[in-house]
């Protein structure tokens, strides 16, 4: 192993010195990022009894670069490789060093057409067919917050346009027409989700192939085809995965100087069989989402209705992939209490534990928790949901206040258990606003950001048997200000409150309801953070911060706990 | 087609309209997981009294609130004997609980009142009936013996002179079937050996057993019984085949099939073997039979009991009870 790292360390020293002797011709770049991360965690419990057993104190860090080189032996070809040197604290001397290839592709032009990449490269198609959809509760805090999901998000290679991360190839090229129609995008996709093991576990590939034709800037029609699958005699298991999705997409813009019309919409359908196997299930599910849309550019306005129906039978693996898996259990303070029970998950364990998060499509439909998000536990694709949104918002370009409410009502399709069907009510309200440039002569940054979700799930009791009533909300709110020339103080508030009952579905491997458990909640999670960050450049930036998590359940047999949390982040892209 | 956007949108008007549900739900039924439960109409039995020996049959009624798993269970007040039919429904009916006269848990049932008795896994509630079997189910096959009255004349027999022997009918109400069965037992201390019961096909008047010549459709049953405290008991049964049919059997040259039964489970048991999976063995391993090697039920024409123990373990008791070649299927008692 020592061995191994010396040679890596001699290859990135290698390229170090090419990339010297290259960065004058451009055709050989660094690229990558640096980062040193602390957290020190007390636990503070106030059960009856003191926890003797848990030790309350727990320090964790790294030091870790990702060291890409971007190589362009061509014009139209560029070559990345990417390794990563990580060094928990505690590891001295090496003994901790981790090496790993973070990624690594080739993409290029073909005959100045067809674009190609081969290797990793984040991929995304429609919201019903490749999406990676924003985690629960986390996907949008307060800036203090939002550091420490953003460093989990660039582990796992989230990036802002909700694609995931593939390995496999990729290509496009486009046909222009002189009359009629504009241009034909075609664009395809094959990526392994899974290796074989040459026993019981086939490979398993993911497909897509996307065609947009764009008639003008007023119409745009497109077919998506996605389909996660195994392969044949890749092992000695004949059975095998089929999830075919087909979707259409439509957008199509009206309008003139006082208002703008835009029609967004997405159906389809999806078949999901195993070939092989007498006991899988074979299911066809169908969904449509239009999203109409009316804008008046000149105030910055919009209202905005969303009718959707998705079936309970829609399967979709490169939508309904949930990025957090919720079978995982916390790694920091894991047991408490001097019975050492375990410590079920919270906010703060989702907003930095690495453990939680998943890298591949799966081909079920995983657990969600429904005390953070039972509406729309899988993004727009979430099965068994129809109905509207209604949104209305302020948006105006060069504009530095940014402002959106937006009601969902929605029920489900077909009830779970019983004839009648959960019916859904959300409303949210966001507001961002950059405060300081509403004044002429206030330079510095002063951002403040407001958010609120209140979920409400319902259905009827019947004659024998309990009613359903979940309640979840959730606020957050922070300000970014900044004191001296790029020195900002951070402070965030992020609370969440749930209380009720609901029973929860328990499904088998293929994703049949076998079995409902009871769910009841009633707690609440509430996180008070300040601190201070210096921006070197756009790119880098040390922060330093105290967090304080409170944690309040008001059944089960876990006292209520706190965790005082200090962390340290300095990041450096480049 | 000059307003394409209005058109859109007309067409998409349905997409808009009212929600509808599905008028079948997913998952199991929550009313029956969770729902409380409720007996809507009483239990009761189809009939007072049932002649199982004419092929009648009885069945029970009753209906819940929701889907139950349920354990109707009838006992034999004199016998002793037990039927447990389960099932998971929201109803009794004759579809789900008929009974034929069949046993679960030896022994059999004899014409006498019965308590039917209804309860649920997961409910407290015990429901409670009578019926009276005024007689009893006739077993197709062909019977070697039920043990009641007297030893068939035609059989042969050995018996050491060990301590504590015992080898005979014995009737004191016991039996798994009637009232007799078949007791042997005793210690012998220098031979595994310890008694042997020969029922030849000349006892039943005929030079082989009248058998289908399919291995496949012939099973030998038998009810075995075990005293709590010992375990040291081996029946073995063999079954010779006259190959050659000269009306002897040559164990040199002719096959002899056999099941070997290590007496370990307490109270009465059954044992049901099929003909084809009959083995030859030499001292309790599998070996190649001596004549043709083919098992050939047609062509039996004796069956040997023989109740072993290994000398040092001291005294073995046994008992057997209606013995009977079924056809196609094992016997249900």
């Amino acid at each position: 192993m020592q061995k191994l790292h010396t040679h890596l360390l001699l290859l990135i020293l290698v390229c170090l010195g090419l990339g010297t002797q290259a960065q004058e011709d451009r055709k050989v770049n660094f690229t990558g990022l640096a980062r040193g991360l602390y957290f020190g965690d007390r636990l503070n419990q106030e059960g009856a009894t003191p926890d003797t057993v848990t030790p309350p104190r727990l320090n964790s860090g790294h030091v870790m670069v990702d060291l890409g080189v971007n190589i362009r032996p061509n014009k139209n070809t560029e070559i990345l490789g990417m390794v990563r040197v990580r060094n928990d604290y505690g590891g001295f001397w090496g003994s901790g060093v981790t090496f790993d290839v973070r990624q690594l592709f080739v993409k290029g032009v073909i005959g100045g057409i067809v674009k190609y990449q081969l290797g990793d490269f984040n991929y995304r198609m429609s919201r019903y067919t490749l999406w990676n959809y924003n985690q629960e509760v986390i996907g949008r805090m307060p800036a203090i917050f939002q550091q420490q999901t953003d460093v989990l998000n660039y582990e796992h290679f989230y990036e802002n346009d909700n694609s995931w991360r593939q390995q496999g190839a990729s290509l496009s090229f486009a046909l222009v027409f002189k009359k009629f129609l504009k241009e034909l995008q075609v664009n395809a996709v094959t990526t392994r989700v899974r290796p074989s093991d040459f026993n019981q576990v086939n490979d398993r590939l993911f497909s897509g192939l996307n065609l947009q034709l764009v008639q003008s800037k007023y119409l745009n029609l497109g077919f998506n085809y996605a389909n996660l699958y195994d392969v044949a005699e890749t092992s000695n298991n004949t059975v095998g995965l089929r999830n075919p999705v087909l979707t259409g997409t439509i957008n199509a813009l009206y309008g003139n100087s006082h208002f703008t019309l835009s029609l967004d919409g997405e159906f389809g359908r999806s078949r999901t069989f195993y070939v092989n196997s007498t006991e899988a299930p074979d299911w066809n599910g169908r969904f449509t989402d239009f999203n109409l849309k009316l804008s008046q550019p000149k105030w910055g306005l919009y209202l905005s209705g969303n009718a959707l129906q998705v079936g309970s039978a829609f399967r979709s693996p490169g939508a309904q992939t949930k990025r957090i898996d919720f079978g995982q259990q916390a790694l920091a303070f894991s047991r408490i209490t001097n019975n050492q029970e375990l410590r079920p998950y919270n906010m703060l364990d989702l907003m930095r534990e690495s453990s939680f998060y998943v890298m591949q499509l799966r081909p079920f439909l995983m657990e969600f928790a429904p005390q953070y998000d039972n509406i729309t536990p899988f993004g727009d694709a979430t099965p068994n949901r129809q109905g509207a949104i209604i949104r209305l918002g302020y948006e105006k370009k060069g504009q530095p206040l940014k402002a959106e409410f937006a009601h969902y009502a929605l029920q489900e399709m077909r009830g779970e258990g019983t004839l009648k069907p959960r019916m859904f009510s959300r409303n949210q309200l966001m507001v961002e606003a950059r405060v300081n440039e509403y004044f002429k002569n206030w330079k510095k940054r002063l951002n403040i950001s407001f958010h609120y979700r209140s979920d409400k799930t319902s259905r009827e009791a019947d004659d024998l048997v309990r009613g359903v009533d979940l309640q979840t909300e959730a606020l957050s709110a922070g300000i970014e200000l900044e004191v001296l020339p790029s020195l900002d103080v951070l402070f965030g508030i992020q609370t969440l409150q749930y209380k009720g009952f609901d029973f929860t579905a328990v499904r088998n491997n293929f994703s049949e309801i076998f079995n409902f458990n009871e769910f009841e909640v009633d707690g609440n999670e509430q996180m008070l953070g300040y601190g201070l960050r210096y921006r070197f450049s756009d790119k880098t930036f040390l922060s330093a911060q105290m967090n304080r998590f409170q944690n309040a359940n008001a059944l089960g047999t876990l006292p209520d706990y706190s965790l005082n949390q200090f962390m340290m982040l300095f990041q450096l892209k480049f | 087609m000059k307003r394409p956007f209005q058109w859109l949108c007309l067409a998409l008007l349905p997409v808009f309209a009212g929600c509808e549900t599905d008028d079948e739900f997913d998952g199991p039924s929550l009313n029956d997981l969770y729902g409380a439960f409720a007996i809507l109409s009483p239990f009761q039995s189809s009939a007072d009294t049932v002649d199982f020996s004419s092929g009648s049959t009885v069945h029970f009624t009753a209906e819940f609130s929701k889907n139950v798993s349920w354990i109707l269970e009838v006992k034999g007040l004199e016998s002793g004997a037990v039927k447990e039919i389960s099932g998971f429904s929201k109803q009794l009916d004759a579809v789900n609980s008929v009974w034929n006269g069949t046993t679960t848990r030896l022994p059999f049932f004899k014409s006498e009142p019965c308590a039917v008795m209804l309860r649920f896994e997961a409910e407290s509630d015990t429901l409670l009936d009578t019926i009276f079997v005024s007689g009893t189910r006739n077993y197709p096959g062909l019977l070697l013996s039920d043990f009641e009255g007297v030893a068939n004349p035609g059989w042969t027999s050995f018996v050491q002179s060990g301590a504590d022997m015992s080898f005979g009918i014995q009737t004191n109400g016991t039996a798994a079937q009637g009232n007799g069965y078949f007791d042997i037992g005793g210690a012998v201390n220098w031979d595994f050996l310890i008694a042997y019961l020969f029922m030849p096909a000349t006892a039943y008047g005929a030079p082989t057993f009248n058998l289908s010549s399919n291995p496949e459709l012939v099973y030998f049953n038998t009810m075995l019984y075990k005293p709590e405290n010992l375990n040291n008991g081996i029946m073995l049964f063999q079954f010779q085949e006259d190959d050659n049919q000269d009306g002897t059997f040559t164990p040199a040259s002719e096959d002899m099939y056999a099941v070997e039964v290590q007496m370990n489970q307490n109270n009465w048991s059954q044992l049901s073997v099929k003909y084809s999976d009959l083995q030859t063995l030499v001292n309790g391993q599998p070996a190649s039979p001596n004549g043709n090697g083919v098992r050939e039920p047609h062509k039996l024409n004796q069956v040997n009991i023989l109740f072993l123990a290994n000398p040092a373990s001291g005294y073995a008791n046994a008992r057997l009870d209606y013995m009977i070649f079924t056809e196609g299927a094992a016997l249900e008692p």
